[in-house]
Parts: structure tokens; sequence; C-alpha cells
């Protein structure tokens, strides 16, 4: 989403979800997976809403569906490049916010093609693609220039036009399963229906086209004009309690917290980083090092840029690749916190293998999961295994003080209701008694490389107080030493004068810790709960909300007012915080019209182009490489939504048979003795993998509690009658499912929940998995993700758990 | 007859306050009377839900330190006192006889743990992290100038040698100091299952 809006984050909040006249969930199983979606949701079609369904099952959130498509997993671009080319050829989209609020009449390079399933500046000899030719004519002033009409041959919207004319609703039938028929009936209700969300989930981005996938629904919803609007949005349920939360503190290899690009080692000097990055990220990182560092990080020093690692920039670290690197010997020790990667990663024999490469691995948790105790898993010989392991006891959530970030962006506070069990603590406990030692054990060093631990501002007490954090988060005036009380106050700062661990937290424990407020009254009547805990950023409720109004700063829909021009005061104002970038510029100004000011156009990206705002338009004087503002989101495989078949399909793209998949998908195949690649003669069957109410996501809580063990206790294979037949099982027997990479023995459930379904004229398959199990807990059970495949989308780094080649016989 | 699912189970209400009433008992007060015991004397302290984003409200009923009843926070503006059956049960984790209650150290080659204390597990693996730090230490590194063809050397100030795994699963404040902790040791290797 980052591509297209500016921001990485659901748009909306689940309260939200009521205001929609029609909902589109495609990708997520969320009366299963985020049951609360479902109280909303339900709202809405208690008012008349529609709710349509697209899922490879008919699963429960579908039962509650006006609308249910069955679709074949990861097709969703071609059934939505089908439903986006329907809305430009008869002219469905809303003209005035496309006009005013996309990039659709800036003029796309000449240089940009797109061929036989290849966009312009691949390199077949890296699977990478180059960028420049993604690009927009630019004027003299550096701006990009500027179309009379959308009809001009140049624009953005007459290449988007020209790219999804191949997306006919016949071919999207034969590529998805879902009939030419019921894709037009979709297309036609959101073209209708207004407001329109979008709820998406792990079924959107587990693929190698992860992030096409989701700008294909922002393509789509920035046509209907969905985003910025009470019931409008794209909202990613997000899939662990504070996964927004961790994202933001940038658990991340390319990231620093509050989204800032990690430096590289190129980046000699903050300069060199602000060439790439831009100048509106000189501030947020000064007051990121000052949190850091305090007034070792001065303006004399480079604000102690030289203190922070610089990651080589051909190095991938994403998740899955950690445990590449550690197969291939890099780690030697390995800090494992509230995760269960010998569950959750997709070929999972490759972190089997890898951990036996640990001199140590740490692991903190609540109970003792299986990678805890990968080095006794059955089949294994311990003493083979020379890996140390230290594991602490974890303090459980309601054992500790501290903040959740949710999927809505709400920053939750909890205190602490009961002591921890036994000998637990708290994570910060341990993080912080760790550095401390660690620290102790640098005393006296005078090598530059231990620098930063030595001087590095950590202080949160003799026991860490976790408010103390949150309020480094908040940031201070570094000259007073008080908290900034808003994030105007951050902005307006001087460079230098404040710190601040995350800068979209700003304003957080300010006045209070307003991330602890229980207001929940609800005046507008819109579910904003404007004072109940605080949302990132600025306390805003609902992103973009600049788009809920017209060119003159007045709400386009009178019953969802969310902000407005009040001309008596020269001032935004509204019943949420107004998402702009100065509230006294008036909607005709620059900073006014722009609806999407994360974007360096100011607008919504229906291409997401490479560009840099405020270049300079002669060369300095000084020669030295220019700093522009801000730079844009990119996505590496393609400034346009392309479909690809998934790494392992049952068949050809039909769009372009050369290139059928993904030509930058990262494909494993370090390790071939682990990594194989299923063909559909072998592996003729599609298998989708998910998840189900009663357990959570690897099972390390949930397979620990008796009563969902009794509702749910081991894992299944769900086929269709059809399929039953052909392979000669009934419901209750036991079946071998393998892959090119493993096999499992489960019990079967026939089930009309999936059907055949034709692709491209042949009858198909799917079989679906959930996958919470592992052999430890109180209730174990085999792997689903032995069979899984380790693929990658080439820019999120997701892997495809959701497609994969199976085959399937009786035990 | 067409029922709703709510309808029924109002109609179900319905009728085991006809059996109540047959047996002579008030069912309101029976259960309005029940349930003030289980939780009399107890404070109720909100908190948020551990599964999955939505940030539910609940309640947690505590009475002479010990956690007793746990529910939706009616108050909670998004579940508004409803609960998932996961959220629902999570009170059990509280005393589950299965949490790890010390910390733990399996010896390399080891079939089983042996129990150790906080303060020695937090030194071995203090040392161990100097020991790797320095050992992988990576000051500088050349890389090929794309443009020019010509290799530079690069100051990099990063420990090749440890990676960090986490987490979602933990609070804000955690999560900060597992990337503050990273980049202060110079280990750019921090990742998380938002990924995955």
């Amino acid at each position: 989403m980052s591509p297209s809006f500016g921001r990485g984050a659901m748009t909306n909040s689940w309260s939200d979800l009521q205001n929609a006249e029609a909902v589109l969930i495609g990708g997520s199983n969320c009366a299963e997976n985020h049951p609360i979606a479902m109280h909303w949701i339900n709202r809405a079609r208690e008012k008349g809403a529609k709710v349509i369904v697209i899922d490879p099952r008919f699963t429960r959130t579908a039962s509650k569906a006006d609308i249910f498509a069955q679709i074949r997993p990861g097709t969703d671009i071609a059934y939505l490049g089908a439903i986006i080319n329907y809305l430009l050829a008869n002219k469905l989209y809303d003209a005035q916010y496309v006009l005013n609020y996309t990039n659709a009449l800036l003029k796309v390079s000449p240089d940009f093609k797109f061929d036989a399933g290849l966009f312009s500046g691949f390199d077949p000899k890296t699977n990478k693609y180059g960028v420049d030719t993604w690009s927009y004519q630019l004027g003299p002033d550096k701006k990009p220039l500027k179309a009379e009409t959308l009809d001009d041959p140049d624009t953005v919207f007459s290449k988007l036009k020209e790219h999804y004319s191949r997306y006919s609703f016949e071919t999207a039938e034969k590529i998805s399963g879902i009939p030419a028929a019921k894709i037009k009936t979709i297309a036609d209700v959101l073209a209708k229906a207004k407001p329109a969300t979008i709820l998406y989930a792990l079924g959107m981005t587990q693929h190698t086209t992860a992030v096409q996938g989701i700008r294909a629904y922002a393509v789509m919803q920035l046509l209907l004009g969905n985003i910025g609007k009470a019931g409008g949005g794209i909202n990613a349920l997000r899939g662990e309690p504070n996964v927004q939360g961790s994202t933001d503190m940038a658990n991340l290899f390319n990231n620093l917290p509050g989204y800032l690009p990690a430096p590289i080692s190129t980046d000699k000097t903050l300069r060199d980083y602000l060439v790439r990055n831009g100048s509106i990220q000189e501030k947020p990182l000064v007051a990121l090092l000052k949190a850091w560092f305090g007034d070792q990080a001065n303006k004399d020093n480079d604000w102690g840029f030289a203190f922070l690692p610089k990651l080589n920039p051909a190095t991938n670290a994403t998740m899955v690749k950690v445990f590449e690197l550690m197969e291939k010997g890099q780690f030697k020790l390995l800090f494992n916190i509230g995760s269960n990667s010998l569950v959750s990663i997709p070929n999972r024999q490759l972190v089997r293998s890898a951990l036996t490469k640990l001199d140590m691995m740490v692991i903190s948790d609540l109970f003792e999961v299986e990678t805890a105790q990968f080095w006794r898993e059955p089949g294994v010989n311990p003493a083979d295994i020379k890996t140390e392991v230290i594991m602490f006891p974890a303090a459980f959530i309601y054992e500790k003080d501290g903040s959740l970030t949710n999927s809505s962006r709400w920053i939750q506070w909890k205190d602490a209701a009961i002591k921890p069990l036994g000998e637990a603590k708290p994570d910060l406990d341990m993080l912080d008694a760790l550095f401390k030692k660690v620290r102790r054990l640098y005393a006296g060093s005078t090598a530059a490389k231990d620098t930063p631990i030595l001087k590095a501002r950590w202080n949160y007490g003799e026991e860490p107080s976790a408010l103390k954090v949150l309020q480094e988060l908040n940031g201070y005036d570094e000259t007073t030493g008080k908290l900034l009380p808003t994030l105007a106050d951050y902005l307006k700062a001087p460079l230098g004068s404040v710190s601040t661990g995350c800068w979209i937290y700003a304003g957080v424990t300010g006045n209070g810790n307003l991330a602890a407020r229980r207001g929940n009254t609800d005046p507008s009547g819109l579910g904003l709960f404007n004072n109940w805990s605080f949302a990132w950023p600025g306390n805003i409720r609902i992103l973009y909300n600049r788009a809920s109004c017209d060119v003159n700063g007045q709400p386009v829909d009178s019953k969802r007012k969310l902000i407005w021009w009040d001309s008596a005061k020269n001032l935004w104002v509204g019943n949420d915080g107004p998402d702009v970038v100065d509230k006294t510029k008036a909607p005709d100004t620059p900073e006014g019209k722009q609806a999407f000011r994360m974007n360096p156009e100011g607008v919504g990206r229906l291409f997401a182009a490479k560009y840099m705002s405020g270049l300079p338009q002669t060369p300095p004087a000084d020669a030295l490489p220019v700093i522009g503002i801000r730079p844009a989101g990119l996505c590496v495989d393609g400034p346009l939504p392309e479909f690809y078949e998934p790494i392992e399909s049952p068949t050809v793209n039909l769009l372009h048979p050369k290139v059928s998949q993904n030509p930058a998908a990262l494909v494993p195949s370090a390790f071939p003795d682990i990594q194989k690649r299923g063909k559909p003669e072998n592996f003729p069957y599609v298998l989708t993998t998910y998840g189900i109410v009663e357990h959570f996501c690897a099972g390390g809580v949930t397979r620990n509690i008796p009563w969902l063990n009794e509702l749910m206790p081991e894992p299944f294979v769900e086929i269709s009658k059809n399929l039953a037949q052909k392979v000669g099982v009934k419901e209750g027997d036991k079946v071998e499912v393998s892959s090119a990479r493993g096999k499992v023995t489960v019990y079967c459930l026939v089930t009309d929940r999936l059907q055949t379904y034709q692709v491209n004229g042949k009858d198909t398959e799917t079989i679906g998995m959930p996958w919470s199990w592992g052999f430890a807990s109180l209730s174990p059970g085999p792997s689903t993700n032995e069979l899984t495949i380790a693929a990658l989308d080439p820019g999120a780094g997701t892997p495809e758990y959701k497609v994969c080649l199976v085959n399937i016989r009786r035990a | 007859m067409d029922i709703s699912r709510r309808g029924f189970l109002k109609l179900s209400g319905l009728s085991v306050v006809a059996v109540a009433t047959g047996l002579g008992l008030n069912p309101e007060v029976v259960e309005a009377k029940g349930y003030a015991l289980k939780i009399e004397g107890s404070k109720k302290i909100p908190s948020i839900c551990h599964f999955c984003s939505g940030g539910c409200g609940m309640l947690l009923y505590v009475k002479d330190g010990k956690l007793i009843h746990l529910e939706g926070d009616p108050d909670h503006p998004t579940n508004a006192g409803t609960l998932c059956p996961k959220a629902a049960s999570l009170r059990s984790v509280a005393y589950s006889s299965a949490r790890v209650t010390k910390p733990k150290r399996r010896a390399p080659g080891a079939k089983d743990w042996e129990e150790i204390s906080w303060d020695e597990a937090l030194d071995r693996v203090a040392k161990k992290a100097k020991e790797v730090r320095d050992a992988s230490w990576k000051a500088s590194e050349s890389i090929v100038n794309a443009k020019t063809g010509q290799s530079e050397v690069f100051e990099v100030n990063r420990a090749e040698g440890i990676a960090f795994l986490g987490s979602a699963e933990v609070d804000n404040e955690e999560s900060y100091l597992i990337s503050k902790f990273c980049r202060v040791l110079g280990i750019p290797y921090n990742e998380h299952q938002a990924r995955i």
C-alpha cells in the first residue's frame, strides 16, 4: 500500500467497517481469523451493505456473503484486472477523484514498455528490474508533466487502460475459475455501492505476487474514489496482536523505527543517506539518533550516523532468507523471541537444518515451543546437535505493563494485572538486563566499534519501566528535557533539538499517557472513537481523509463527514484529525490540495512511478550529488500489477506463456536437497493453507490451552467430493499428502466447501489444510509447512504459503 | 417456522426459565447470585487480547493477586464485551502447568534441559554475544561502484554473526528495545513474522 498511498498501514478501522455500502473480502477468512471484523461487517449488512467474498473455499466468512466466488489460489490479479478494465472501458470510475487525487493525468516516460509479460528494464542475468524507465516525463522544474485530458496517450490513465485491455471477464474466468458473469456482477456492485471497503489478510500476501495483488486493490479503490473515506479504504487485517507495532518499531532488517530506510554501506555520511532517501528523512533520523545516543549524537559528529550498522545493499535478510544465511553458516548466535519458526516457516526442513549450524540459540517464550526443542524433534539424535540453547521464561500479556498497536493503528496501553508466573519476566526486563551486562563486558574499551554500546542512551530505571520506553518513543525536547506534547511540536522543532524513538508515535504520551485513554463516546456516529487510546499519526483515525472532501474542502458524502475546511476559522476541522500537510492551508493551496501527502506527487499512485520531489532545477554549484525532498515508494516487480502464475502451478500463464511466473520472484535454490520444486505431472493438486478460529498461528499458545484443543484437536486435510471419489477415500480416512519437499499423514475431511473448477478448460482441484501444528505441546500434530514452498515475493519477502502442488493418497 | 440464530437463543433461554420456574427457582436471581459470588471482592483490570490484531478489550478480575475470571470489556469500542473462543480461553495461560517458569539451558549434545538461574543465563548470553560480535565484526567492506566500475571501501560497522527474530507477539516497548539493542550492537539482521 505504501507505493500507492504513502503509508503501509490499514487505512480505516474495525469500527469503521459499519459505514460501508459494500464489503469486498478477498484473501481473508475474517469470521475465523479476525472474528471482531464480522461484528462490524454484520452492522453494515444490517444497513443494507452487500458483502462479497472471494476465497478458494466456502469459508465461515463466505457463509455471510451476498456474493461468493470460489477462486483458484493465487489468481486474484486476473479477476481484479478484469474489473479494472471494465471500470475504465465503461467510464464507471469517479472522474473527479481520479483527476484530482490520483496521478492519472501525469505523463509517463516514452521509454516505459510492457511486452509479453516483462516490463522495461528487466535483467535476465539477475532476475531484477532496473526501474529508470518507470518514470514520468519531467518539466524544466523537475516536476511531472501534467496532460490536459485523461485521453492524452502519454498519461498514466492511458497506460492503465492499455495495460488492462487484455483482461476480459472471459480471460479472467479461464485463469481464476470464477465464472465471467459473476466477475461482472461483482464489478457492477462495486461501481454503484459507494463507499466500498476491502478486507484482506494473508490470503493476498502469501504469494510471489503479494505486493502487486494489493496494488491491484489500490488501483481499483482509487478509480472508485474509495480511499480516505469512512466506509472505504483497504483494510489489511494484520495477523498478530502487535504486528502493526513491531513493524512500526522496525523489527525488519531494511528499516529503522518509523519506516526510515536502513542505511547501506555506500552511505558514508548522513548526506549520502539523504541523497538516496530525500531530505524528508533527515529530521526523523536525527531525532532517532538523539533518542539512541543523546548528546553523543550532535552536529559535529554527523549526528552519530557512523554509529549505525550499514547493510550491504545486495543482502536480502528477510525472515526466510535469515534461515538460508544461517544454513550457510553466517550466524552463530540467534535470538528468538515470541516466534516459532520450526512450525511457521515454509519448507521447514531448512529451519530444522539451519538451527543445528548455530553455536547458541536464545529463546524467550511462554511455552516450550517446537523451535525451543528442535534438538529433540522425533527422529533427531540430540547428541548430534551441538547448539547450546538458553530459554528464558517470558511473562504473558497481562503480567506486564505496556502497549500494543492494533490493526486500526490504535496504540492501546494496559497495566500489569497479576505478577508473572514463577520466575517469568517481561521481555523488557530481559533485554534491559542483557544490554546492561553486555555494556559491562565492554567497559573501558576504546575500540571504535564499541563506542555505540558505551555511549548509548539507555536509562529506563533499575527495574525497567515500559512507560519510560513509550515516552522515549513519544520523544523529548532535548533542550528542556520535556516530553513533546504533540506530533506538531515534533514537526516544527529545529533539527537536532528533539529526540524521538519512533516519530510517528509523537504525541502518544505528550499530555499524559493517551494510549491509556478510555473515552468511548462517538459523537459523529461514524465509529471514530477519537478519545479511546491514541492512533498514529497524530490521532488520525482514517488515513488520507482529505480525499473525503471535494476540491473546495467540503465533504462529498453528507452522511459520512470526516473533515472539512472551515473558511471562517481558516482551518481544517472535523470529526477526525485532518490528514493534511498543514491545517491552516486552504484547499486550493498546493499544500491543501494534497490528499496523499506522504507521496512525493501529493496524490494516490495508479502507476507506481520512480520519482523524487524537490530536485533542484539547475545543478548545484558545489557539484555534490543533489538531495531531493521525498522519494516515491517503488514496487520492485513493476509499476502496474500484472497477473503471474504461482511458482508451483497446475497450468501456464494464459496472458504470456513464456513469462508464466513473476520474473523477479525469489525462487529458493541455494540448497537443492531441501528446496525442491514440484511439477504438475507428479503433484497434480493445488494446496492452500489457512488458519482456523480455535488455534493461532504456529499454535505455540493455543495448543497449550486444553479448552481449544478439545474444540480442534488435530490438523486435517479437506478435499472436494469429486477428488475423494477419484482417489478412493472417504471422510475420516487417514491420507498422506505429499509435495516435492515432504509428506504428512492426517485425517481427511470430504466437503462441499471445495468444488472442482475449470482452469483453462481443465478440471482442477484445490485442497486445503490448516497449519497450526507441530511435534510439541499438549496437542501435537504434523506440520503442514513440511509441504509448502519458500518462494518469496521479491519486494516484501512473503512466502507463497497459499499455493503449492501436492498429491494425496490413502495412508 | 423460521427461527434466526438470535431468536433461537432467546427461545432456548425462555425454556430454561420455564424449567427453572417449574422447580420453584427464579433463575435470574440464581444467576445473579452465582455470578456475584464468583467475582465478589475482586478488582477489575482492563487489558488487551493477545491473538489477532483486533485489539479487543478484556476485563480481568483479580482477587488476592490471582486472576479468577476473564471476560470481554463492555466499554471497549471495538468488541463491546464480546470475545472469540481464543480470547475467552486466555485465563488458562496464567496458571498453565505447561508454562516455562524458570530459565533453562540445553548444553551442546545434551538430551535434556537443566535449570539455571536468571543471572547465569544472562551471563552466558552476554558473553556469547560479545564473543560472536567481536569474532564476526566487519568494520569495512569493498563495494563496486555501479557507475564507475571501481571498487571502493566503505565503513559498515556491522556484526555479521548474530541474528535476532522478534517479535509481533510482544509489546511496543519490547519490540522497540529489540530494535535498539540490535542496532546499537551493530546487528542489522533483525527480522520477525510480519514478513510471513
